[in-house]
């Protein structure tokens, strides 16, 4: 098989580059042409390599490209390796064709915006980064992956960079992000302590062999004779990665408030790609959480709190992207359930389903507040199916997938994720793995209720909102052209550039079920020559029909509660803002709890340092030498008197001390 | 008579000749005590070169003799300049440098 990553790298950098130091000069067309292009050729090189994986046999189907070596010091040899493995071409066909699919988007989308070239430069490195976080061959460079699409995001976040509240979320994501990457470097560190090595090869049994013939080792337990307690805090600090990196409880509060930045932005790295790395990093180090089942109760715990309490904050969202923000949490939590009860394949295959159905509703959503000249709050939209019937009916696709309803993409990958924890549940007996398995129903018909509310808002009863400004991007408010007669007059649909990866999505989310289905789970039997997962339920098992009706049934029943509040225009009665709501809607007071219990404390402590130490010791002490300084030298200036006589005085004094020094301590002779 | 009564006026003389350069204000006067201090040395010379019988002590006289002849020249002829400036030779007037 041919292995192509190091050129699948080189596309993006090559059209960063490029971008980022002439892209100013460049006219649109050749910005859009370099930035689609870069991650097209990507895409292309990584359908390639993956056709051809295929043709070999499953054992055989890793393959490392060594680059260079950066480090050698004692035991440690640290070199960029790339491994393509099944695990990083999946990811890298998710990542370089959703990727591919939001940067055509992005050409509409980004239309009016002065700083086009930026947008696609800052995007294709964010594509570099993440297919590097992917394709590294050891811990470190994962790491290097990991810091440069924390990067990537700040950047993006912060792409309109005078708003301040979007320099404040790119901010409060960098920080919160950082915190993932210490847990990272805490695990690099025990791992390297406790096997010596940081490639995959050494630590996961990854391995290829040589360059010609690439050889798997099945047999390889590294980690044999690793202690318990080792492989468990190795498990955790990795696990703390994956919680900042995919806006797990409690270290989610920064992706509701990364929605300031542009929407395919928030497509793209939000929903289909950056937020799946933790998902990534738990698959990859499967092999440690298997053997660490402490860990995978950990990660169990935090799934399911996560998802069950973003699903629940979602239902009081007033700004349409902050429930996509809260449901990618939410479904980011299912990921790591089905990892949590060792299903690992299913967690990657819903990670797969997720891109294509939440990429979608993230650009219908950015259609429709495009339409609507950069309004965002739900309370003032309605009535819009009549304006935006395509975009209506592919929202409808994507929301049809989000709840998991047959026969849609995301209903074959949740219920796979169910039907692993409804195994685990019945295989143990114990009753906290079927609490899980109840707060996944839990969650999903929170799931199906919160997104069938927003279509309602968003598209039926009547338009609720004001005049339409010009059609511009959120940080702008031309004043628009309508006004007299219908206030919808000015309403369109999205362009071509905007459509067509739209609707490509939409048949994925239909399609892109097929190769896990459960009595052919392709994509479980591709995945397993290096991640083993346990495998799903077969049809022949009565739990697998109990786990698929039960599941879709929840879905169905929030669906119908949706219809019955929100249908027809009901809508705006059916809004109360009541306490209980404001604090929902809130994220249930944890953004304000983190502010009174870390945030303020420690800008309290900066200012405190600030005014004690700084002012007064630091520069107080630099300030007083030179004050000390001049005082002495004031009064030595006292002896400069001018007077002859006194300068013959003291000359005379210190020729007496020197005769009495020598009249009493006579050695001198 | 002993050495040591030679070099009691010697060094009555000196000091003396060092009270003088201190406390007076002319300069002329101050010029006369630096003499004194000058000659009460040359006096404690020549009383150990007779004692110990060696001439070095004359030698050194005459050194002595030499450049205070030769500062008078210098000093008399500033003390002079300044006169001609100022027409007041206070030595404690002469605080320019003064700070």
């Amino acid at each position: 098989m041919v292995n192509l990553t190091p050129w699948i790298l080189a596309a993006p950098l090559v059209g960063f580059l490029a971008l980022g130091l002439f892209g100013r000069l460049l006219p649109r067309v050749a910005v859009s042409v370099i930035g689609c292009g870069a991650v097209a050729v990507a895409f292309l090189l990584a359908l390639w390599q993956f056709i051809s994986m295929l043709s070999v046999a499953p054992d055989a189907r890793v393959s490392t490209v060594t680059l260079w070596t950066w480090l050698t010091s004692g035991r440690l040899d640290v070199s960029l390796g790339l491994m393509l493995d099944p695990l990083a071409a999946i990811m890298l066909l998710i990542i370089t064709g959703v990727g591919f699919l939001i940067h055509v988007y992005s050409i509409g989308y980004m239309a009016d915006d002065p700083s086009y070239w930026r947008f696609f430069a800052y995007l294709n490195f964010f594509i570099l980064a993440m297919a590097l976080l992917v394709t590294a061959d050891n811990f470190l460079f994962l790491l290097v992956g990991w810091a440069g699409v924390g990067l990537a995001s700040f950047l993006l976040i912060g792409f309109w960079y005078t708003r301040p509240s979007a320099v404040a979320a790119a901010r409060k994501a960098f920080v919160v992000n950082v915190i993932g990457d210490f847990g990272l470097m805490i695990a690099i560190f025990l791992i390297f302590g406790a096997s010596g090595t940081l490639s995959y090869c050494g630590t996961l049994g990854v391995c290829s062999g040589n360059q010609d013939g690439p050889l798997l080792t099945h047999a390889i337990d590294p980690l044999h004779g690793v202690s318990s307690n080792v492989l468990l805090a190795i498990a955790i600090f990795l696990f703390i990665a994956a919680i900042a990196k995919s806006a797990q409880l409690p270290l989610h509060v920064w992706l509701p408030d990364a929605m300031e930045g542009p929407t395919p932005v928030s497509a793209l790295i939000h929903a289909a790609t950056m937020v799946t790395a933790g998902v990534y990093l738990v698959a990859r180090a499967s092999a440690i959480f298997t053997a660490s089942p402490t860990a995978l109760v950990v990660v169990a715990v935090i799934a399911g709190a996560s998802a069950l309490y973003a699903a629940i904050a979602a239902c009081a969202q007033t700004d349409i992207k902050r429930v996509l923000a809260y449901s990618t949490i939410s479904q980011l939590g299912y990921m790591f359930m089905g990892e949590a009860v060792e299903g690992y394949s299913s967690g990657i295959f819903h990670l797969t389903t997720h891109a294509y159905f939440k990429a979608l509703l993230f650009m219908c959503a950015g259609a429709v507040i495009h339409a609507l000249g950069g309004e965002q709050d739900m309370r003032k939209m309605g009535g819009l199916v009549g304006r935006l019937p395509r975009t209506f009916w592919m929202f409808v696709v994507g929301a049809l997938s989000l709840s998991a309803i047959v026969p849609f993409a995301g209903f074959w990958s949740k219920d796979a994720i169910l039907g692993d924890v409804l195994r685990k549940a019945t295989d143990t007996g114990a009753p906290a793995w079927y609490a899980l398995y109840g707060v996944g129903l839990l969650t999903a018909t929170l799931t199906g209720y919160y997104i069938f509310r927003l279509l309602w808002l968003v598209f039926g009863g009547a338009y609720r909102g004001g005049a339409i400004g010009g059609h511009g991007r959120n940080d702008t408010a031309v004043e628009g052209h309508s006004a007299i007669g219908d206030p919808l007059a000015s309403v369109h649909e999205p362009g071509p550039s905007m459509l067509v990866p739209m609707v490509i999505l939409a048949i994925l989310s239909l399609a892109g079920g097929l190769y896990g289905l459960p009595w052919n789970d392709w994509i479980g039997e591709f995945l397993s020559p290096t991640v083993h997962s346990v495998p799903g339920l077969p049809t022949s098992d009565p739990r697998f029909w109990i786990s698929d009706i039960v599941g879709l049934s929840a879905a169905l029943m929030g669906i119908v509660y949706a219809w019955l509040r929100y249908r027809s225009g009901r809508a705006s009665v059916a809004e109360k803002d009541g306490p209980a709501v404001v604090f929902v809607r809130s994220g249930l007071g944890i953004d304000a709890l983190y502010g009174a219990v870390i945030v303020r404390p420690l800008l309290a402590l900066g200012r405190g340092l600030h005014t004690l130490v700084e002012d007064r010791i630091l520069d107080g002490g630099t300030r007083g030498v030179g004050d000390l300084f001049a005082a002495g030298s004031r009064a030595l200036r006292d002896l400069q008197t001018g007077y002859a006589r006194n300068y013959a005085i003291w000359i005379f004094l210190g020729a007496a001390l020197i005769l009495l020094y020598f009249m009493i301590f006579p050695q001198l002779r | 008579m002993p050495v040591s009564a030679y070099l009691i006026v010697s060094a009555l003389l000196f000091t003396i000749g060092a009270v003088g350069v201190l406390v007076r204000r002319n300069p002329l006067v101050m010029f006369m005590s630096i003499e004194l201090m000058l000659n009460a040395v040359n006096l404690s010379f020549m009383a150990f070169a007779r004692f110990l019988n060696s001439v070095e002590g004359w030698i050194f006289v005459f050194l002595v003799l030499t450049v205070a002849a030769a500062e008078v020249v210098v000093g008399l002829a500033i003390i002079v300049s300044i006169f001609r400036s100022r027409r007041n030779i206070d030595v404690d007037e002469l605080n320019l440098l003064k700070g």
